[in-house]
């Protein structure tokens, strides 16, 4: 799927700023439609092919959770979420129940435009053989799946299993921002909930292998108070 | 003792005296035997020493009981003359009895007495404790305290009550008949703080004062100073709740108010960019649009940081506190800041050893992003800013760094830089660059933390460095 074909969702009740996104989509030619409430969108996305959802978590007639709940029983489409500053923990619990990333208000539209390319590229990626690559490559980082290396700068590096499936766990969700929820349940399993402090050392003993300066991360971005992002160059 | 209650005493004495030499006559006619006679003069000490008040004359009418006996009721009659000896056993037994029992029945008086004079002491101040209370204002108290002791002294007593700065405050007490040339004896009210007042009492009823009077004066004039200190303390905790109150009113309205904008700010910022990507560079209207969101940008800041302050200020804002990398968010806050502004390089040092820090990592990286827009703000591109942070073991604290080669904070500011609203005196006049809350929100964030920040102008160079503190360990208190 071009992503440039893509139609876009936006449900936004602010008018200003459901049109500035309209205006940006337009400017990018990304085919959109707009809708200003949950009951909306929902009739959107009942009638028409949306390939991707924006979501204002701050709608007045309808929780967006339960949205993205009801989105997720019938569709893989890539939801992006926006919220104000204070709203972190619907943040971090909309992307728990599967929607693929975060927008804080105000944005840019550079910064919407990037976010969406993302997703589209994460979703096609999903929906074609990407999975079955076995050497995947961000800027100088390379894993390979089958053999379990991990190369940076071309250099083979050694990396403990447990690193080894963090970094695996980020290759495949390329581009996405995983909660710390979600890594604690793929690496340590369900048991393990809460233990976010294994996880950060986890994490630092990886990014001091990967990283020229662990404080200042080319590969893996911190989201403070949400989780990680491998980016997508 | 005066003349007269001498007389009143001594007529006492003479006439139980004279009682007790009737009865022993009827006795000594009637045939009884001289002993009961003997009871009968013991009787009388007893009686003179309880009624007349003093050892003196039960000491007198013991002696004189003794001789009475020896002249009147012994033989020979009428004579100090005895004939028999055994007599001289009886006189020298009776005096020691009478003697004895003088001194006992003065001081068992004497104690009834002290316990009566306590027991009314206690009722009148317990009586004058339970008026204090119910005073409505200091000029009351006074008031109420000049009467209790005026009652008291059985003078004129008058109160000067100072006001908080320990000035006289003018009291109704002192309205009539103060007399300039009159001679006071001036007691003064001691509160917990102050000197609270002045109880000013006629000389010539100091005079008089006798131990217990000054007792009690002391005792009353201690409630007095303890009911005006409780009344100045309610006083004040009343002002300091009201003062709360609208603080906290003020609060509300402030963070009602931001939050309404925000929304619209957020559209105009969005509609701006739109608008200047719709515009050619070169165009005239490009620079204006321009201005108009950089506009619409640093209203939106303020009014985040109006709210982020407010929320912290009122001690509303819930810190989540976990064990955060200080590399994570030190890196978060580096990545915002570059990306906003990519011409500058910011150098960064972490410890090699990972650091987990106890803090609400959103607030603290806020606290990092603002110092560094300030830093970014007031250094050129080419300059040093850098980040560092460090393990203080001896504190058992995360030592947080922001460091910059820029212009420095001028000395005037260096004291205020924390406040609210404050933006530099030394600034040019068109430099609209300080939202004057981003240093007071690192402030009020690290302190909700329980850690400390300060800012300096390092010796070794230009430039300014901003040093905060967070807690390795997280108190009871702080989790309160």
């Amino acid at each position: 799927m071009n992503q440039y074909n893509a139609y876009v969702l936006v449900v936004e009740d602010d008018k200003q700023i459901r049109n500035f996104i309209c205006y940006s989509l337009d400017a990018e030619g990304f085919k959109h439609i707009a809708a200003s409430s949950g009951q909306g969108a929902l009739s959107v996305l009942i009638a028409e092919p949306v390939d991707l959802m924006l979501l204002d978590l701050g709608l007045p007639d309808f929780d967006g959770m339960e949205l993205i709940r009801k989105v997720r029983q019938w569709s893989e489409m890539p939801i992006i979420v926006v919220s104000a500053r204070d709203q972190d923990k619907e943040k971090a619990a909309a992307l728990d129940l599967g929607a693929d990333d975060y927008l804080t208000k105000p944005f840019s539209a550079t910064e919407l435009l990037a976010r969406i390319r993302v997703a589209l590229r994460h979703s096609a990626r999903q929906n074609s053989g990407y999975r079955m690559q076995n050497v995947l490559q961000v800027g100088e980082l390379q894993i390979d799946l089958d053999k379990r290396l991990i190369y940076v700068e071309g250099e083979e590096t050694h990396v403990t299993p447990m690193e080894y499936n963090l970094l695996a766990l980020f290759f495949k969700n390329i581009g996405k921002v995983l909660t710390t929820k979600q890594i604690l349940k793929e690496i340590w399993g369900v048991g393990h909930g809460s233990d976010t402090q294994a996880l950060r050392a986890l994490m630092a003993g990886l990014r001091r292998k990967i990283e020229k300066n662990p404080a200042k991360p080319r590969y893996i971005l911190t989201e403070i108070g949400v989780g990680y992002r491998l980016v997508d160059e | 003792m005066n003349l007269k209650s001498i007389a009143y005493r001594l007529a006492i004495t003479l006439a139980l005296l004279i009682a007790a030499f009737v009865i022993g006559y009827l006795f000594r006619t009637l045939g009884l035997p001289e002993t009961n006679i003997v009871i009968v003069y013991l009787l009388t000490v007893l009686l003179t020493a309880r009624f007349s008040h003093g050892y003196v004359f039960g000491f007198l009418a013991s002696l004189f009981s003794a001789f009475a006996f020896n002249f009147f009721f012994t033989e020979p009659y009428f004579s100090l003359a005895i004939n028999t000896p055994s007599y001289i056993i009886t006189f020298i037994i009776m005096t020691i009895a009478a003697l004895i029992t003088s001194a006992l029945t003065t001081h068992a008086n004497r104690n009834a007495i002290k316990a009566r004079e306590k027991e009314a002491e206690t009722k009148a101040l317990y009586t004058l404790t339970n008026r204090l209370t119910e005073a409505a204002d200091i000029s009351d108290i006074a008031g109420i305290a000049t009467g209790a002791i005026s009652e008291m002294m059985n003078c004129k007593a008058e109160c000067l009550c100072f006001d908080r700065q320990g000035k006289p405050e003018p009291a109704e007490d002192l309205r009539a008949g103060y007399n300039i040339g009159a001679e006071f004896h001036d007691w003064p009210v001691h509160g917990r703080e102050a000197t609270l007042g002045i109880i000013r009492i006629p000389k010539d009823a100091v005079k008089t004062m006798n131990e217990s009077q000054t007792r009690m004066l002391r005792a009353v004039i201690e409630s007095i100073a303890l009911a005006m200190d409780r009344f100045r303390s309610a006083e004040q905790q009343q002002k300091f709740n009201e003062d709360i109150a609208q603080e906290r009113y003020r609060g509300n309205l402030l963070r009602a108010i931001s939050h309404d904008l925000r929304t619209p700010l957020a559209g105009m910022m969005g509609t701006a960019e739109m608008l200047l990507n719709m515009t050619d560079k070169d165009d005239q209207r490009y620079p204006l649009m321009e201005g108009m969101h950089k506009d619409a940008n640093w209203l939106h800041s303020l009014v985040e940081n109006i709210l982020s302050l407010t929320r912290l200020q009122d001690g509303k804002l819930a810190l989540y506190k976990q064990e955060e990398a200080a590399e994570e968010v030190v890196g978060a806050a580096i990545r915002y800041i570059s990306r906003r502004w990519p011409e500058y390089e910011i150098s960064v040092n972490v410890p090699e050893e990972l650091l987990l820090v106890p803090m609400d990592a959103k607030l603290i990286g806020q606290v990092l992003i603002n110092l560094l827009d300030n830093a970014v703000k007031h250094t050129a591109p080419q300059d040093e800013i850098n980040v560092s942070v460090a393990k203080d073991t001896d504190n058992n604290c995360a030592v947080f760094s922001v460091r910059d080669r820029g212009e420095g904070i001028a000395d005037c500011d260096l004291p205020n830089i924390f406040q609210v609203f404050y933006t530099s005196r030394a600034k040019h006049a068109d430099a609209q660059l300080g939202i004057g809350l981003g240093l007071a929100i690192c402030e009020a964030a690290v302190k909700a933390h329980g850690g400390s920040i300060r800012a300096i102008n390092p010796a070794d160079g230009p430039g300014a460095e901003i040093t905060f503190t967070i807690p390795l360990e997280v108190t009871n208190h702080e989790s309160i």
